[in-house]
């Protein structure tokens, strides 16, 4: 299934580095349960009484040592690079990507974000508003976070939303779909002076 | 804890770029001038120790107990690292729209405690469940649990979310103790 560009526009995915820990976390899990059957001696008495480096192996490795060192250094060079490309992965910063509405007209991410968030702030009930453009150039996407005032009607907000604000800069832009993303927060109330 | 996770993965990626370096010039040093010993790391003194070393050894199955919780903290990590907030419906094409399950606890307990003989409410909400728990003096939970499940049911209808969460409310009353 794949999400528009809206739903990605929530907020930044985190599945390929969740299920890169999750595959680490599997492996030193098995690794250590295996490690254990082996030294209760379930399989075979003898073979969990024999060293880790055990000398059958290191014959072996001996008898075929060139295979071995190429072996070794391809996979040494393919964990440099897989490590690097996770590292830099999981900490890429989040894009602010430009809007290109033609050949030379460029919206700046903060022009837009600005002009929406003084939109949105003036819906009732709105007490502050942050706006962002998220995504990559191909599939730029607008993020809104809202704070309504406590005491709000959600679902008014819910529809103001999409028939000003967001139509408002669907029309200046010129663009028929913006994808936005909009989270709402409730604030708590802040505290009232008796009157 | 996603943004754990996120820091976690990144070190994971790290220490990995790190071992695959020192595999490869440790194998290749070795290849290229034999007997000059190690370059960086003193492997010939760890492969003697390994060569003592048992697989049912007492350290051995330390070591390999705490790889194991390790692993399995790391699989419950990432895997409590999802997203919480809770969908609304679209209002419009490619406009997604959601909330915080802490602004919808918000907005139930405000509406609960505004309830009739009500004094106090403790509400965790999640996309799946909203946990309601209130504190009257002056009502049994048999008179004011069906009350307060139709003005949280009632609520629900003016929120638009995509799927409707389970409504279970809970009443602390003095008056069922007697």
């Amino acid at each position: 299934m794949t999400r528009s560009v809206s739903a990605k526009a929530l907020g930044r995915s985190t599945g390929t580095e969740r299920t890169l820990t999750v595959l680490i976390g599997l492996v030193a899990l098995l690794g250590g349960v295996a490690v254990l059957v082996l030294g209760a001696g379930w399989l075979g008495t003898y073979r969990g009484r024999r060293p880790l480096a055990d000398p059958i192996a290191l014959d072996w490795l001996s008898q075929n040592a060139l295979a071995a060192r190429i072996g070794a250094i391809v996979l040494g060079v393919l964990l440099l690079w897989l490590g690097l490309w996770w590292f830099f992965r999981s900490l890429r910063p989040e894009g602010r990507p430009d809007l290109e509405l033609d050949d030379d007209l460029v919206v700046t991410s903060s022009a837009i974000s600005e002009a929406v968030r003084l939109d949105a702030e003036t819906i009732d009930g709105v007490g502050r508003a942050r706006v962002r453009a998220v995504g990559d150039s191909e599939n730029p996407a607008l993020r809104i976070t809202l704070w309504l005032t406590e005491g709000t009607d959600l679902k008014r907000v819910w529809e103001q939303l999409d028939l000003t604000v967001l139509a408002r800069a669907r029309e200046s832009l010129g663009v028929a779909v913006l994808p936005t993303a909009v989270r709402l927060e409730l604030d708590t109330a802040a505290p009232q002076r008796v009157r | 804890m996603r943004l754990f996770v996120r820091l976690l993965s990144a070190l994971i990626g790290l220490a990995l770029a790190a071992a695959g370096v020192l595999l490869a010039l440790e194998v290749g040093w070795g290849w290229w001038r034999p007997g000059r010993g190690p370059l960086f790391l003193p492997w010939d003194a760890w492969r003697d120790r390994l060569a003592e070393l048992t697989w049912g050894g007492s350290s051995v199955r330390l070591a390999a107990i705490v790889a194991g919780v390790v692993g399995l903290l790391l699989i419950l990590a990432a895997a409590s690292a999802g997203r919480r907030a809770i969908r609304l419906t679209d209002p419009a094409n490619e406009v997604s729209v959601t909330t915080s399950p802490r602004s919808l606890a918000r907005l139930v307990g405000v509406t609960v405690r505004a309830q009739d003989n009500v004094a106090g409410a403790k509400v965790t909400a999640s996309a799946k469940k909203i946990r309601v728990r209130a504190i009257s003096r002056m009502e049994t939970e048999g008179q004011l649990r069906p009350r307060l499940l139709e003005t949280v049911s009632g609520l629900l209808d003016e929120v638009p979310l995509v799927r409707r969460p389970k409504v279970s409310v809970v009443v602390d009353s003095p008056k069922d103790r007697r």
